[in-house]
């Protein structure tokens, strides 16, 4: 065994060895995953596993070092590129992923990838 | 400030191209000549071709000390970087495939999986999903 190798073990061990905890937040993952154009939020969240919300939000960042809120966002961008690149005009593009107004979700996006989500469709289209 | 280049060391630049482009399935996107033989070559990923780009840094051959840090963290198998993958165990298999050597085959860590090869220019690299 490698150093490299017996220094996960050790993390393995001490950090991620909550089976329980580990299965609930992989659960709420994959619900925002298979669910993230929907209108997702801690309470709808906590349901779908039976936990609390705190709880919950706890564990999330915990294990993914990030809130659910944040990873909802990530996963609805880079779902949102996808679609641009496949020709879905903004507006759809914007409800298609579970947000709830063009104008933040252009803002949001310009913040994210440096440029709006109309300009990075023409870039995408200018270079197949 | 932006984040665009993440450079890696490796023994041997043509061989490292090879390697990445035809192995990895990374795209080229820069290739300088600089002086003594040296280019600069950056490498894009193929479904993120406006992120940051890889550098295949020529600094082992150079600069003794890199070459020390190269060698130890390859003895110790430690990454010296990782790459995000849809599926370990997809990549592992068509790798593996294709001649890869993996030190750690996919294994689970918590919420994530991961696995680690030789990049056959002085480096083991990492690849991870998140579950």
């Amino acid at each position: 065994m490698t150093f490299y190798e017996e220094k996960i073990k050790e993390i393995k061990d001490s950090y991620f060895s909550n089976d329980k905890q580990i299965e609930t937040v992989i659960g709420i993952k994959r619900h925002i995953d298979n669910h993230y154009e929907t209108a997702i939020n801690l309470d709808t969240l906590s349901q779908t596993e039976f936990v609390s919300k705190f709880h919950l939000l706890r564990l999330f960042k915990k294990y993914y070092g990030q809130t659910p809120r944040q990873y909802l966002i990530d996963k609805r961008i880079e779902k949102s590129k996808i679609f641009l690149t496949n020709g879905m005009s903004v507006t759809e593009t914007c409800f298609a992923v579970g947000f709830e107004s063009v104008g933040s979700f252009s803002t949001l996006f310009k913040t994210r990838i440096g440029k709006s989500p109309s300009i990075y469709q023409k870039e995408q289209f200018s270079r197949s | 400030m932006k984040v665009t280049l993440i450079s890696i060391p490796v023994l041997d630049q043509e061989k490292a191209l090879k390697f990445y482009t035809e192995k990895l399935g990374f795209i080229k996107k820069k290739d300088m000549p600089l002086e003594g033989g040296n280019r600069w070559i950056t490498l894009v990923s193929k479904d993120a071709q406006d992120g940051p780009e890889i550098l295949l840094e020529p600094a082992p051959l150079h600069f003794e000390p890199s070459k020390v840090f190269q060698d130890a963290l390859m003895s110790a198998g430690i990454p010296w970087t990782q790459f995000d993958v849809d599926s370990v165990d997809t990549e592992y298999e068509r790798l593996t495939k294709l001649g890869v050597e993996f030190s750690v085959k996919p294994s689970v860590m918590g919420t994530f999986k991961f696995a680690v090869f030789n990049d056959t220019v002085g480096n083991n690299m990492q690849i991870v999903e998140m579950i």
